[in-house]
Formats: C-alpha cells, structure tokens, sequence
C-alpha cells in the first residue's frame, strides 16, 4: 500500500499504482496491456463466463478471470504467461467448435471481437471434425434486431443489459448446457427502447441490426464521430457512410453523458439524412404558386426584402439547430434585422427557461447528468423521460439501481420511473407546484426526510403549450430553499444552445436580459395571424406540426405573412413558404450541439449536404450580408471566434478545444493487432473535409479507412470538450417569488372538462423519426390514458373508443386505463392520425369527453 | 400414528416392511448388516427399520435431544467451537470444516438463513435420500442445532425433486415437528424461533452446486455464482447463509450429546467420524454403508459382498462419478488419503466394475451426464463436455483416430482449472482418468474399428436416457442369483 492508498501492482514485469479495488482487466487496459475478453464489459457487472481473460496471479491455485479479479497491494500478474496464453488458445479453440464460419456474409464481419481475437490469440486450425450445432436461422426478434443463435458465444452481454440497464428482461437465456440459446421470452417481440445497444455490444454477429443488415461491409464505411441530433441528453455516435449513404449510427462511449448507451430512436433514427426528399436548392413561390428552384442569389435577394422590415419581422427557430446556427439567427434577427420577437420554444412554448438565472448566471442547469450519481436523492418534475430523453432514464435508472440514490416523482400521470421511485406524488391536473412546496415544507411527503444532500431537482416541460412557471418557479424555490442543485431538460439536441445563443424573446446572448422584450412563439403566431408582422423566417421550425396550437400556427402562415424557411425536408409548414433554403442536416457538417447539463460536444461531417445546402448559421450570414451586413465569417473557426467576443458565457471556449483532434488510431486493442493496418485514419480530415467515399465518389475505399470494433471507437470519446461552468448565484436572489398562474385542481375545472396532457412518445411522425421504416413500423397507435374512475363514470371501459373534442377539433381515441390524475387525460403529442396540437389550445388545455 | 398420515407416508408399517423386500430382520441383512458398519448417523434407521422416520419413534429414540441441550444449556459460540473441536467435515463432496464454515457468517447481519443442500444428484450417490426418507427428525434436529449456531432464523430444505417419498415425509416430519413445539416461536421455551421451508428442486445437477442451489432457490435459472462473495457472507436473498448437507447435519445431534472426544474416536485426525458410502456396481450387496473416515476400500467391498461371482475387479469410482478412477481397493476412505491418491472422497459415492465394463463406455456415459447437466454459463464445460462426448462417441462406434486420445486429455486439459464451478473440473477429472489408467483400451477401439465388449456390457450405457438427473447411469444392477448372504470375492 502506497501513502496515497493506492495499491502496487505488477502486470507483464511493468508495476503501476492502482486504486484497490478496481478490476484487473481495466488496470491492465490502461496499462496498454489488452486481455482478451468476450463476456466482459465495462458498463455492466462482471460475471466472468467466457474464462477468456484468464491470467496467471502469483499464489493462486489457477488461472484468474481479469475481470472479476479486484487488484491488490503487491499483486503479481502474468497476463501472457504460458498458462495463460494456452488457457486463451484453448477457449478461442472451444468458442469456434459451434461457431460457424460465414464471416464472408456476416455484418460483424471485419469489426468482429470473436474475429479479432482469434487472429491475435486463437489457435491457427480446429481440430473439431463434428457436425456442428445448428439452429433455425435468422429469428426476426423485433422489426430492428435479427437474431443467429449458432453465431452466439453465449457471453450474456444482451441479457445482462437488458436486466440491468434497460430494466426490461425481453431478451434471455434459455435451456441449458451446450442447448443454452439466446431467446425472447414466449415468441414476444424485443420490444425494448434500447435494443440496438446488444446488436453493439454483441461480441459476434450474433445480435444484427435489421436495417442495416448485409448493407454494407465494415471496410467499405468512412465513418466519423458526432452528436445525436434528437433529444437533448446529447449522445456521442459514429455516423457510418457507405456510397454516399448514411447507413449506420452507433454509440460512442462517454461515461459523463451517455455511458455507452444510446437509445433505439438515435441508433435507428437516421434515414433522413439520405432521404430522397431532402431540400438540395433554394427554391421560391412562383407566380403560379408553384415552388421553383432557384440559385442561392436569386433565393436570397428574394428573402432580403421582406425580412428588412425591422420590427414587423419574427423569427422562429427549431430545437435541432446548433449552437452556432442559434448563434448566426439570433445575430441575424436581433442586429442585422432589429426585431425582438425572436424564440425558439415550439412544442415547449410556454417553458419558462429564464428562471433558471434565480439560481446561477445561466439560464440552465447547474447540475451534471453524473451528479445524478453522488446525489442522495432525486426529484423529478416533468415528461416521461424513457420517451423523450431515453438515455437520461438510464442514467437515472444507474444512479436508483447501482447508488442506492433515492428517487421521488411528482406527476400528475403515471411514468417509467414510478417502478423504482422510492416515492412518487400523483398530484392533480396542473398541481405539481403545490406537491412541490408541500416537500418542502414536509406536508406532502411523510417521509420527506429522504430529501437528503446532495439533493438534485430536475425538471422539463411536461406537457406541451402549458403554462410551466409555476411549476419551474417552485422548482427554483426548492432548489434554492435545499440548496440543491437543478437539471434543466429542455427537448432537443439544440434547445439548450438556442437560449444561450439568445434565440429568445426575453434574454440576449450569453443570457443577458433583453433591453427591449420582443414576443415569444405564441406571441409571434398570433401578431402573424392578426397581421401584425410582415414576414416570418423560420429556420428549422415547423410550428404547424410542433407548436401546441395547430389552428394557431396555420392561420399565422397562411395570412398575409411572407414565409422564408430554413429547412433539410419538406414539412407541413412548408407549405406556407415564400422562399426556401436547404440547409445541412448534422452528418453533414460541423457544429455543435449544447446538451441539457450545458456541455458542448462537436459534430463532424462525414457526408457532404446534398446539393447546394449549406448550413443553417451561414445562411444566416449570407441573409445579413445580402441585408449590408457583412459579419466576415467563413468557417466554424471564425463564428466561434465572434461567439467568443459575443457571448460572454462562452468567452473561454476555443474552436480548437471543440474540434475533435483527427483522431489517430490508438494501437488494436480489440485484437492486439499491431502494425501497419492500425494506422489509418478513420475519421473526417481535419477542417471538416469530406472523407473519400462520400456521395458521387466511389463506393469502395478499402485503402481510406480500418472498420474498427466499437470499443476502439471509444478512444474518441475522452477527447470531447467540457462543460460550460457555471456560477451558482449568491444563496437566495432575495425573497420567494409568487410566479404566474397554474390553475392548480380540479376545483378550477369546469364540469365535464378534462386537463390535456401530452408529450411526445420515442417514435412518432416527427419529420426526422418517421423517415426510418422500420421505427415508423413500431410507432404505438393513438391512444388517450384515463382514470379507471372517470372511464366508470363515461360508462366505458379500457380498451374502448372515446371521442376527445376541444375547441380546436376531435379525435377518436382508443382508452388505456391508467394511473393518472383524475380529471386529467394524456394524448401523445404526434402519433400517426392524431395530432394532439390540434386539440390543445391555450395555457391550459381542457377538453371534453363524450361515447362516440 | 393416525391412519391418513400412515396413507400419506405411502403405506401402513407392513407395506412400508413390503416396500422394503421383508422383515425387519431381513431388511437389516440388506442394508449391510454387518458388525463392522459404525453408525451415527444411519442408527436410527438400523434399529427401527419399520417406522424410524415416524416422531413418535424417533423422539422415544431420543431424537430433539442434542437441539434441546444445545438451545437451552449452550451459547451460540460454544456450539460453533464444539463443533469445530470434533472436526466434522462436510459430507456433501468438499469436506470442508463445518464449524470453520459457520463462523464466517457475520455475527452481526441478520436475518441469516440455513440452506440444507438435499439435492443429491452425484451420480452413484444414495446416502441422503435414504437418511431424509427414514430419518428426517435428525435432519430437523441438525438444522435446529445449526440454526441455533449462527443464529438463523429461517431454514430451507432445497429437496432434490425427485425424492417423491423423501419430501412427503419431510413435509410430515417438519409439521409434526412445528406441532410439538420443537420449530416455530419459542424453540423448546426459549426465545429462539426457527421456520423449516421445504423447496423441491427440478432436477438439475448443478443445484447441487451451494451457489446455484441459492439461485434456483430464489426462483432464477440455477447456474453457479460468482465468488466472493462467499455465502456465508452474502448468500440466499444476500443475507449470510450456511449451506450444509443433509449427513453432515445427520452428524449434529449425537455430537452435541456425546461430545467431540466421542466423535473423534472413529476415522481419522484429519477426518474423523463416519462417513455414509453408497456402495454400487458389480457387487453383490449394493447399499449405504455407514464405516469410519479411512476405513479400507477392501473392507468396504468385502462389506458389500465383494464382486459378482465370476468376475474380477476393473475400476473403482471412490467418490462419485466426479472422482478420478481407481484401479486397487489398497486406499484407506478418508478426504487426504484419496486426495494422495488423485481422487476424491466427495459425496461417498463408491462404484466398483468388473472386467466386463468397457471403459470407453464409461467415459462416454460420465461425460454424457456432464454434457446433459452442464448449466451452459462458462466456455469450458459447455463447448468442452459436448466436444469430448462427440470424439467418444465416435470412438466406441469405432471410428475414432489415433490422435483422439491426445485430443481427449487437450480437452481436459481445457476445462479443468478453468471452468467457472467444479462441475466442469469434475467432468475433466472423470475423463482424464479413464483416457490415462485405459488408454490401450480406447486405443483398441480405434485399431479394431469397434468396440471389443459383447453387448450385454452396454448395461451401463443409456442407462441415463430414462430421464432426470441421471445417478441411475451408474446406478446398481441387482446382481442375478448373487447370494443374499454370501461374504465372499470373486
């Protein structure tokens, strides 16, 4: 033992200091000694079943498994021992006798650990001469994953995932001995969120992905790394190309935001990008009304005009831009035009972001998606986080489950943490500030003591177009009053960078409050639908399908309102558009996406955008320039430079630190291969080049890049920049605050009137999601969720039809009985036929109910 | 007894006698009646062959006695070291000491829980399921003085499935225990309270294995846990558990009577006490013998009445179809002298076969049962047993090769010291010794082409195929006109 408390230990001769404790196999990874392993994996728990990391420990009986192999002081490891080197001959010889030899057609093949390690450890030769075993092949077990049972190694990394990350035990052993299978239980789907992740971490080709399945092979893929562009957890991905088609996203690992997971909606969700309907160039409305593709010039002196009308102008932006597309609108809407009524809130319009300034100098969180580990307890204020920030569940779900961290959930419905929250509050319609303050005062909760430090209090808009500030306002009393720390989870990849950036009626960039107030989304619809503005630039935004008001949305661009859009795919507002430009969707470019704990990952292109489209930030400085202000920025460097005199908040950001180094292989530790193939680049060139291999080039670049097992890939992920600090504001900001108004019961409710909930399900019409077949195959029908009690009083029972009316239309609704409030109803936001945001309108949306 | 207990034990005293093949006299003549058996604890059995697993006899017999002076005149600690000081060993295969067990639980974590480990699956082994059938009151009266020691509070019995008439009687046995106030709240008076849950297993070898056993216990897939931790530290359910096996707890109650001197003067230093062999095979007397730790092999098989008439001694399975062969009876029975030897004692299980055995066919059979009770979680025992069953198989239809017998002990090699749980050693140690003490014999097979045995050999294989967890694949065949009372060798 060392004066530091760490242990001394010695592997293959070289001796390093060690924390005791930690596993043998990852001492030695970080050693630079790789030990072969299959069952193995560093996000899960050990179960050492493959026996294929065994080493020699001095004064043990037997070889050891390295990875159920704590180190201890003075431990002497021979990892390529003779004992130990004929134990991994032997079992690579044991794994191959069933293992059948069609790498030449299977997907793992070329980026394969079984493959791998057998080339660097494994017998030259079999001496098994049997028939080997067979199973039915190629078992469909969901409309993503296709299963070969005879390619299993039976390592339980699938099974091991599903019970302890994902929490749902679709996927399991069955049957024993040599028979032991991979299996779903009873012929039922693989009907996980999180699927795709045992098609990653399956150490054969065992686990395949359906849409990619025989797509492509691993060497014919330029590959670079980037940032899920959906919601606003901000997954690190490799987006995977081949003849100019993106054709694979997988996880990077990071263990601060992501871990190693990502959800099925990133990992599946990409087909838009190398959709056919992608805008490629600029395109006007005719005098026919007809659009008309124009050049960048033409389409840009069009829109130069109507967007010179100053304060008569509102711009409107979506929750998918980057940080410095937000940071190119805002710029362009609050200097270059001069108008104020700039917001970027659609589906949460009514989200009251800026009240997280009572609490630090940023209007974000203060908390970290690792804290959600150290803390003692959390609580949770908002959406369904497995539907709309899945990989949060996940986090989430590992601090419950290997922290011990309690969890207490306030929801007026019931939510995928309810099954492992150690409380959960089921407050009425609209009543979440009062169960909030009830915890704070100990009312609400007998056992409010659990509210322990380090307490973390996370909160998102829960249901779209209603008024938050209440509930926020509460939030920030609790987190104050606690001195806690707040997780803010605004919706999408870009929501965050979007208020840091100013594209907000209220703050300027860098957060600063705005001199002149200008209006928020809703306030811009309705001037537009009562001809107050002039023209509306919209830019990634499609308020017909996101905003909750559709009627609202729509009057707004089919008045009188000249329309410019900023978009990568058709969409329903479109329609509406007097000149559009195409922009470049995230495979495409370089950006930076701003995650909800306000951490800045960046994006590489690995496609060029198709046709003329550029990105959205420099069509913005192509708008002002055409407007005579010229802002004399070319490249990513340069816009970060002017971010950084700017925006003070991200003054001490470099474009370099943001850049991911063109990353150089680190030596094959999937395999041990050493040698010349392990050199070759396998990311984008530096400057955001296009890779060789891109659309029009040739299909086939064997020479450009080495297909790497995915732990490889991992390597990148350390090199991603960190977080924006933040400065917690001095205790207090003064007395409590009485903030809006949120109609907090039943009382308030009219006889025979419903409060409307909705949110978002993972899968839904989405323009992005549901260009993927095979998620759109999976999209859950319309449903409303209803109070057992309130179904009774309807005379109806589950399963029933329901007809769902409002001031803005009807929808004919299946019945799921659920825990939810009584009095209140849930529709999902956006599911094929039903379009809740024609239903919703107001701050407080009711609706009534009525046997069809 | 009243008349549906005696229905639900499955007959009246005289069926029960019939069951047994005769009177009591006779049935004491089977069961090895010999002087030289030394029984502790199949004496009740011995004595009362006609109702020994009744409570009214087995209390009349003295049974609750040991529990009683345990719970009411001795701490906790004092029986730990009493046990420690006689040296009793487990009995289920391992032989490790069962005071030292019992105090690695921690004193201070409650609740803590007894596992009784009756699911005897070793092949060749009978020794619990004659002890759990005919005398279940000392099994109870083990668990309570165990369960007193670590201060448990809750004890389960994991009964192999199918001991059919075993659980009925347990079953009746635990609540005519719980009727007379020796289970339940307040243990003879005292404060102490123990609970009996009996569990049917569902016939897979590898819960006999401690850490499977708990996980199939707890309603998972029975496959081996990782260890540490220990489960005496964190066991069933994650609370510390002593696991122990039905004989070594047989063992309790005469030593808490009688002492550890007592104990002691019988076996060895080492190993003292008795030890239960079921005795199988070519003999002409197959039965539970009850002798002392180190007591000669030859002595054993003269007390099982030698080899059939005629035949002449090949191998010897010392202890279980997991132990390493044997080809002399030159061994004292005891955990170190068979260790000496490259063997094992494990669960007693003791098989002798005479020249008529084709030995290739043993090793296929052996692996068979491994291969079919291999749990499937480690590399080793599930690609190795169904590797080495494919070459033998090949072998005895005669179309093995030269190098096959270099391939079988690779394979062994491969699995044994590797595998996640004994299970895939024992399989290796099996095949090794069979390849290694009869390899002209495997080689006759290949340079024949076929194998050299007649037909009728074949007793011993397939035997296995007529389902469950397979000890019928070397269990006896009652020797045909083989003389009932006849000490004499082949």
């Amino acid at each position: 033992m060392t004066t530091n408390g760490r242990v001394k230990v010695t592997i293959n001769g070289q001796t390093v200091e060690a924390e005791p404790g930690r596993l043998l196999i990852d001492v030695a990874e970080e050693m630079g000694i790789f030990i072969p392993r299959f069952c193995y994996h560093p996000g899960m728990k050990s179960v050492a079943v493959c026996r294929m990391c065994l080493v020699a420990v001095e004064g043990m009986p037997k070889l050891a498994p390295a990875c159920a192999t704590p180190v201890a002081a003075d431990m002497e490891v021979n990892t390529v021992d003779e004992q130990a080197v004929d134990a991994q001959k032997g079992m690579l010889e044991f794994l191959l006798i069933n293992h059948p030899l069609d790498c030449p057609i299977c997907d793992r093949g070329g980026e394969c650990p079984l493959q791998d390690q057998t080339y660097a450890h494994g017998p030259g030769s079999s001496r098994y001469v049997e028939p080997k075993r067979t199973y039915e092949k190629a078992l469909e077990i969901s409309d993503l994953v296709v299963l070969d049972r005879e390619r299993c190694v039976l390592c339980w990394r699938c099974v091991r995932f599903s019970d302890e990350i994902a929490g749902d035990q679709f996927i399991q052993l069955v049957d024993r001995g040599p028979g032991t299978q991979i299996l779903t239980f009873n012929d039922e789907p693989f009907d996980s969120y999180f699927s795709g992740n045992t098609i990653q971490i399956c150490p054969v080709g065992a686990l395949t992905s359906k849409p990619y399945r025989f797509v492509s092979r691993p060497w014919d893929l330029v590959s670079a790394p980037s940032i899920c562009a959906y919601c606003s957890v901000g997954c690190p991905l490799t987006n995977d190309v081949r003849g100019g088609q993106l054709v694979r996203t997988q996880a990077l690992p990071n263990e601060n935001v992501n871990d190693f997971w990502t959800c099925d909606k990133g990992r599946f969700g990409y087909h838009y990008v190398s959709s056919e309907d992608r805008l490629t160039t600029p395109l006007i409305r005719n005098r026919k009304q007809e659009f008309e593709p124009v050049s960048w010039g033409e389409a840009v002196g069009a829109a130069t005009g109507p967007l010179s009308a100053g304060r008569r102008v509102g711009v409107i932006a979506g929750g998918h831009l980057t940080t410095e597309d937000a940071y190119g609108v805002a710029r362009l809407a609050k200097k270059t035009i001069g108008t104020p009524h700039v917001d970027s809130r659609l589906q949460d319009a009514g989200a009251p972001y800026e009240l997280a300034l009572e609490v630090s100098d940023a209007a974000g969180s203060t908390a970290t998606i690792t804290d959600l580990e150290s803390a003692r307890t959390i609580v949770w204020v908002g959406p369904d986080p497995k539907e709309t920030l899945p990989v949060l569940y996940l986090r989430l779900r590992q601090a419950w489950g290997d922290h011990d961290t309690k969890l207490i959930v306030i929801s007026a419905r019931r939510i995928s943490l309810d099954g492992f929250a150690t409380h959960v509050v089921r407050c009425d319609p609209g009543g979440e500030a009062l169960a909030l303050q009830g915890l704070m005062d100990g009312s609400e909760l007998p056992a409010a003591s659990d509210v322990g430090d380090p307490l973390v209090v996370c909160w998102g808009p829960s249901s779209p177009g209603r008024d938050e500030t209440g509930i926020f306002g509460a939030v920030i009393e609790l987190v104050k009053a606690k001195g806690a720390k707040l997780l803010m989870c605004p919706p999408h990849a870009g929501s965050q960078g979007l208020i840091d950036m100013g594209v907000h009626p209220t703050l300027d960039a860098g957060y600063k409050p705005a001199r002149a107030p200008g209006l928020d989304t809703r306030g811009i619809l309705q001037s537009a639908a009562d001809g107050e503005l002039d023209t509306l630039l919209l830019v990634g935004a499609d308020p017909i399908a996101d905003f909750p008001d559709s009627e609202l949305a729509t009057r707004a661009l089919a008045g009188g309102v000249f329309v410019v859009a900023v978009e990568i795919l058709p969409t329903e507002s479109l329609a509406y558009a007097d000149v559009v430009l195409p922009s470049a969707a995230y495979a495409e470019r370089e950006g930076t996406f701003t995650n909800l704990e306000r951490r800045l990952q960046k994006l590489q292109p690995v496609l060029p955008p198709p046709g003329s489209a550029i990105e959205p930030w420099k069509i913005c400085a192509r708008l002002a320039a055409a407007m005579g202000d010229n802002w004399g920025l070319p490249d990513f460097d340069d816009v970060w430079t002017a971010i950084n005199a700017d925006v003070p908040s991200h003054s001490g950001l470099q474009a370099d630190h943001l850049r991911n180094q063109p990353v150089t292989p680190a030596p094959y530790y999937e395999s041990g291969f050493e040698g010349e193939t392990s050199s070759r680049t396998i990311v984008a060139g530096p400057g955001g080049q296009y890779p060789h291999g891109h659309r029009g080039g040739s299909p086939f670049q064997t020479g450009q890049n080495w297909p790497l097992s995915w732990e490889l890939r991992a390597f990148e992920a350390k090199q991603r920049p960190g977080l924006i600090p933040s400065v917690p504001a001095r205790n207090g900001n003064g007395a409590p605050h009485v903030r809006g108004s949120s109609p907090p019961s039943t009382a308030a409710r009219a006889p025979g009137r419903f409060a409307l909930y909705s949110g978002r399900l993972i899968y839904d019409e989405g323009a992005m999601v549901s260009r993927t077949t095979a998620l759109r195959g999976i999209q859950k029908k319309p449903f409303v969720e209803m109070h057992p009690d309130d179904v009774k009083e309807l005379e109806l029972s589950d399963g029933d039809s329901v007809v769902v009316e409002s001031d803005g239309g009807a929808a004919e609704l299946r019945i799921i009985v659920s825990d939810i409030a009584r009095g209140a109803i849930f529709v999902p936001y956006d599911q094929e036929g039903l379009r809740a945001n024609r239903l919703i309108r107001g701050a407080s949306p009711t609706v009534a109910l009525r046997k069809p | 007894m009243p008349e549906e207990a005696r229905d639900r034990l499955g007959g009246t005293a005289e069926e029960n006698r019939d069951r047994l093949g005769g009177t009591a006299e006779e049935n004491r003549d089977r069961l090895g009646g010999t002087a030289e058996e030394t029984r502790i604890v199949k004496r009740r059995i011995h004595e009362y062959p006609d109702d020994s697993w009744t409570i009214e006899r087995a209390v009349d017999d003295g049974a609750y006695k040991g529990a009683k002076k345990a719970i009411t005149t001795m701490q906790p600690d004092e029986v730990i070291d009493l046990v420690k000081a006689s040296g009793l060993r487990g009995r289920g295969g391992a032989g490790f000491p069962t005071g030292v067990k019992w105090s690695f639980a921690p004193k201070d974590v409650f609740p803590k829980f007894i596992v009784v480990n009756h699911d005897e699956g070793e092949p060749g082994t009978f020794k619990d399921r004659e002890l759990g059938e005919n005398d279940p009151h000392q099994l109870i009266e083990g668990i309570t003085i165990a369960a007193w020691a670590v201060q448990a509070s809750r004890a389960f019995i994991y009964c192999r499935g199918e001991f059919a008439l075993g659980s009925r009687r347990l079953d009746r046995a635990i609540s005519d225990a719980y009727e007379r106030g020796f289970l339940g709240e307040g243990v003879f008076g005292s404060d102490f309270e123990l609970e009996i849950i009996l569990h049917r297993g569902a016939g897979a070898y590898i819960c006999g294995e401690e850490s499977a056993l708990l996980d199939s216990l707890e309603g998972f897939r029975g496959q081996p846990r990782l260890r540490p931790p220990f489960p005496a530290v964190k066991g069933l359910y994650g609370q510390p558990t002593i696991v122990n096996n039905t004989e070594t707890l047989g063992n309790l109650p005469d030593i808490i009577l009688k002492g550890a001197d007592w104990f002691r003067q019988w076996g060895t230093e080492k190993s003292p006490g008795t030890k239960v062999l079921s005795v199988s095979g070519h003999v002409n007397r197959p039965a539970n013998y009850e002798v002392p730790m180190g007591t000669s092999l030859a002595d054993v098989l003269e007390l099982a009445g030698g080899m059939r008439e005629g035949h002449t001694l090949k191998a010897i399975i010392p202890g279980g179809a997991s132990a390493p062969l044997l080809t002399s009876t030159d061994i004292a029975m005891d955990f170190e002298s068979l260790k000496e030897a490259g063997s094992m004692l494990g669960s007693g299980a003791v098989v002798f076969m005479d020249e008529t055995t084709c030995m290739v066919r043993n090793a296929l059979v052996t692996t068979e049962f491994f291969e079919h009770e291999s749990c499937g979680k480690c590399t080793p025992c599930r690609e190795g047993t169904w590797w080495g069953v494919k070459v033998l198989e090949r072998i005895e239809e005669g179309d093995g090769r030269r190098e096959d017998m270099d391939l079988l002990l690779d394979i062994c090699d491969g699995i044994d010291g590797r595998a996640f749980c004994p299970l895939g050693d024992a399989a290796a140690w099996a095949l090794r010794s069979n390849v290694k003490l009869f390899r002209e014999e495997f080689e006759e097979h290949v340079s024949l082409g076929r194998c050299p045995f007649e037909d009728e050999a074949k007793v011993l294989v397939g035997a296995h195929q007529g389902g469950g967890s397979g000890d019928a694949g070397v269990m006896p065949q009652p020797a045909a006109g083989a003389p009932s009372d006849a000490n004499t060798q082949p």
